[in-house]
């Protein structure tokens, strides 16, 4: 490497000037560190009502009235908690379906100890995902509530809801990686060549820490670098530090991954891509997309770099459904469910989508429909305009 | 001092002086003893201690033998060897030794040569190729040393755990290395930047545009390395280093803990996998009996 001549009498210069700035910075920020911060996360009010092992189920409902007749129960990723959908006020997408009457069920996955590293991709769809739909089902006597999945629970929800479409009214797919075969994000393309096997069988489940430093070497740039120089830089801002410091709060609160879910989720979805050609297999079912007959919402982010637009917008193609919609956000993996901008459209277009297809449907959970599954689905698509939609939606 | 006086110094003369104390004091307290639990010794008891009284008389008498200067004198020639035997072993194992060591010597100054054969203008991945090929080469062997005797097993274990984590340092060190790559080049990318800057007079007060522009470039280096074959290929070359190490270090950890009254976790994951197929099978049989 050549010698450079950097100036270094005129950074210092520029030092000197600034250092009666930097002095009154450093105080303000002390302050402000050294003060009351309120940075609590997940401060929405709601009652655990089902547990079940690890898991828990939050039951939110609205202050101002249920608008809706069929409750949505939100499934989160194994990956990093559910907390990211009510990070703070102002930045909840929870308060904001309760503003608008949504009724809302939230799965909490709670933190896998290693006697759960044998739980398969099997037992948390068609073990715990159905016993938390049959509760709520149960409850509201209803014989079909509505869905949403949120990234790899996404994933299981496009999963049950193939498996058990009797019981799933709307399905909405966030950030909802299907089609595994792409090179579009570093995640698709490091994922294909990892040796799932060998990591299950040294750690069991999957050390979070693990999982966090391969996030983070996404893209270090910002991740490791860039964002702490933001945050020195706005250190003497209240609101500024505490939104950082839930935001890491968050980022950093990451359960392990059960191991048997890891290898299935990592050889059968990322390898194999067995999911979107109806060739995955779960508890000896096959799951067929096709018998995805019901509404199908499916947002994702243009610059989601951890499921890239390619791994989503192939979902709505792929199910049975004639009623179905895809929203590409201008935003990225996060910004969806965090961003203040984003935020004023996303869980209003949900709840208006949702409205739309909410007709009474008040029935025992036991019963079942005499007619055929999907013939049931497309006379529902005729009632709600049928069609097979692709927006663009600038974040 | 007298030649008598002299002569009780020589080992003969000690030797035998210690033998007649010995046997004089053992005899006489076997004596007082026997005298004095007379009056308490039952008549089969008595008939024990006749036979038992043989037995000093045994001793006196070969004593007294090895206490003869001739006896004595036969008795040191024999030590007198010893010595010279284990000199001999000795020399024949510290032969054997600074062979080995000579070996060793070798093989330390052919790590230098191999060393020498890379270009450390071209050191990126050279140098830890180098490394690799070294401890490979020179020093991995004397950790797969066959092991003797009862704990073989566990020498092997600490063998077998220090190799991995040697190679998990070596693999390590080769993805930090490929991790700083990018910082090096826009370290450099941007000090060309702000030279050109300072010669055309246009070096910009405000100091944050170089630095956004320096986060721009590193992210492109990033990405560019993010995707690469080699970086993959260096990545899961850690990750299985790492898991090997892991690996060895539990099996490790497990032998030792297999004294103590701790489960490990090789115990505790029988006893979950039973536990959880048991709990899927009761929760199918309630969903059936319901």
């Amino acid at each position: 490497m050549g010698e450079t001549k950097i100036p270094v009498d005129l950074i210092i210069k520029k030092l000197v000037e600034d250092s009666e700035e930097a002095y009154k910075t450093v105080q303000k920020a002390s302050d402000v560190l050294l003060g009351p911060l309120d940075t609590q996360i997940a401060t929405t009010p709601y009652e655990v009502v089902y547990e079940e092992d690890r898991i828990k189920v939050k039951h939110y409902k609205p202050k101002t009235g249920v608008k809706l007749k069929t409750p949505l129960l939100l499934v989160y990723a194994l990956i990093n908690r559910e907390t990211m959908l009510d990070l703070q006020p102002g930045r909840s997408a929870i308060q904001n379906f309760l503003n608008e009457g949504v009724e809302i069920y939230m799965i909490d996955w709670g933190y896998p100890a290693r006697k759960d590293r044998y739980l398969t991709i099997d037992d948390h769809v068609n073990g715990y995902i159905n016993n938390v739909i049959d509760f709520i089902r149960e409850r509201h006597n209803l014989s079909k509530i509505n869905l949403m999945g949120i990234c790899m629970g996404g994933t299981f929800s496009v999963m049950y809801s193939a498996l058990h479409p009797e019981k799933i009214k709307n399905l909405i797919t966030t950030v909802t990686p299907v089609n595994f075969d792409t090179d579009q994000g570093l995640l698709h393309v490091w994922m294909k060549t990892i040796n799932a096997d060998k990591m299950v069988d040294t750690h069991g489940n999957i050390p979070a820490d693990m999982m966090n430093f391969g996030f983070l070497l996404l893209n270090p740039a910002r991740l490791m670098i860039d964002k702490y120089v933001g945050f020195l830089q706005n250190v003497n801002n209240k609101t500024f530090v505490e939104n950082f410091i839930r935001m890491e709060k968050w980022i950093f609160d990451s359960p392990d991954i059960p191991g048997e879910t890891f290898r299935q989720f990592i050889n059968d979805c990322y390898k194999k891509n067995l999911l979107i050609r109806n060739k995955m297999e779960l508890g000896g079912h096959r799951v067929d997309l096709k018998k995805i007959t019901m509404p199908l919402f499916n947002i994702y982010g243009k610059f989601d770099h951890l499921v890239p637009p390619e791994a989503c917008e192939l979902t709505t193609k792929a199910v049975g459904s004639r009623d179905t919609e895809d929203v590409r956000l201008d935003t990225g993996h996060i910004g969806i469910y965090v961003s203040s901008k984003v935020q004023k459209e996303f869980a209003p277009r949900i709840a208006k989508w949702l409205k739309e297809r909410d007709k009474s449907e008040k029935e025992s959970p036991g019963r079942k429909k005499p007619v055929a599954r999907r013939t049931v689905a497309k006379t529902k698509a005729t009632v709600s305009s049928p069609k097979k939609e692709k927006k663009e939606i600038s974040a | 001092m007298s030649e008598n006086q002299n002569e009780e110094l020589y080992p003969e003369s000690l030797m035998s002086f210690w033998m007649k104390s010995a046997t004089d004091f053992w005899g006489s307290t076997y004596r007082m003893w026997s005298d004095a639990t007379e009056p308490f010794q039952s008549k089969g008891l008595k008939s024990q201690f006749q036979k038992l009284e043989s037995a000093p008389k045994m001793w006196q008498s070969f004593i007294s033998t090895l206490s003869t200067p001739e006896s004595v004198n036969a008795l040191f020639k024999g030590t007198s060897i010893l010595p010279e035997a284990m000199l001999q072993t000795l020399q024949s194992g510290w032969g054997g030794y600074s062979d080995l060591q000579k070996e060793w010597l070798e093989k330390t100054s052919r790590i230098g040569k191999r060393m020498e054969a890379y270009k450390f203008e071209d050191i990126d991945k050279d140098l830890f190729k180098a490394w690799s090929e070294v401890y490979e080469k020179e020093f991995r062997q004397f950790l797969s040393v066959p092991q003797i005797g009862l704990t073989r097993f566990y020498q092997e274990r600490i063998g077998q755990t220090l190799d991995r984590l040697n190679l998990f340092e070596i693999a390590m060190s080769e993805f930090m290395s490929l991790l700083n790559l990018p910082m090096e080049k826009s370290a450099k990318a941007i000090s060309e930047r702000l030279e050109e800057a300072t010669e055309k007079g246009e070096l910009s007060e405000n100091f944050e545009e170089y630095y956004r522009e320096w986060i721009k470039i590193l992210e492109g280096h990033y990405m560019v390395l993010f995707k690469s074959t080699e970086y993959i290929q260096v990545l899961n070359n850690v990750l299985d280093a790492g898991e090997n190490y892991s690996s060895a270090k539990n099996h490790l950890i497990e032998d030792i803990l297999q004294s103590s009254p701790v489960a490990t976790n090789k115990d505790m994951d029988e006893l979950y996998k039973e536990i959880y197929l048991l709990k899927k099978e009761v929760k199918k049989l309630s969903k059936k009996g319901s």
